[in-house]
């Protein structure tokens, strides 16, 4: 129950919440200058 | 070992911001949630130890697949290609980090029974140091990883924060340190 629970608790709740900080992003899709 | 994990990946966010939290912490845990089907199968199992109850330590896993060295590899390199897919190179060594980590902070925990080769090929002697057979011990070392983890996450949160989310960046420090010793206590009790 409380490797369930731990799942639970930090990876949505606890991650979820962080999401929503302004931390770097990571994402790969960085804008691309369009071609002429 | 769950709470001692979870703290660690809180401190890795303190030092590699652009990882999400949310994948650090499943990074962390990710040789267990691959354990639970390989369990219910019975492939990998836990034996309890002559005398004792299933609790905190107090038993033999045999977690021959996804706790033996070369597989904790594999898994690891597996999640942290996923994730360079996803987010960028860096990101996914660093989440492939957090997955062998797991391996690295049982290895102090277990009793003898994390062998080298997946399935204990070739019968190489079984790693484990042990700690787990003092409780106290262990739940100490645990402990300290959830409040250094806490204390990391915390400085580093509230140095991003800005105005409009400095109480977020509090709440979700304060969440770390309760669920990791809620989880911790959970574990202790046996639950």
């Amino acid at each position: 129950m409380s490797f369930i629970l731990g799942i639970l608790l930090f990876v949505a709740v606890v991650g979820g919440l962080d999401a929503r900080l302004p931390w770097p992003k990571a994402r790969r899709d960085a804008p691309r200058k369009d071609l002429p | 070992m769950i709470a001692g994990h979870f703290g660690f990946a809180a401190a890795v966010k303190a030092r590699a911001p652009r990882a999400p939290l949310w994948a650090l912490m499943l990074a962390c845990v990710w040789l267990d949630v691959v354990f639970v089907p390989l369990f219910a199968m019975k492939i990998e199992t836990i034996e309890n130890l002559p005398g004792t109850a299933s609790g905190y330590g107090q038993g033999i896993i045999h977690a021959d697949y996804t706790h033996s060295l070369v597989g904790a590899l594999v898994l690891a390199l597996l999640f942290g290609s996923v994730a360079a897919l996803r987010w960028r190179a860096t990101v996914g060594a660093v989440l492939g980090g957090v997955v062998f980590s797991h391996w690295l902070l049982d290895l102090p925990m277990h009793r003898a029974d994390m062998p080298l080769l997946p399935a204990n090929a070739g019968h190489l002697p079984l790693l484990g140091f042990g700690l787990w057979r003092w409780p106290v011990a262990s739940a100490l070392l645990e402990l300290a990883l959830v409040l250094g983890g806490t204390f990391l996450y915390g400085a580093a949160a509230r140095r991003v924060a800005d105005g409009g989310t400095a109480s977020r960046a509090r709440l979700v420090t304060i969440l770390i340190l309760g669920c990791g010793v809620l989880t911790l206590g959970l574990n202790l009790l046996g639950q």
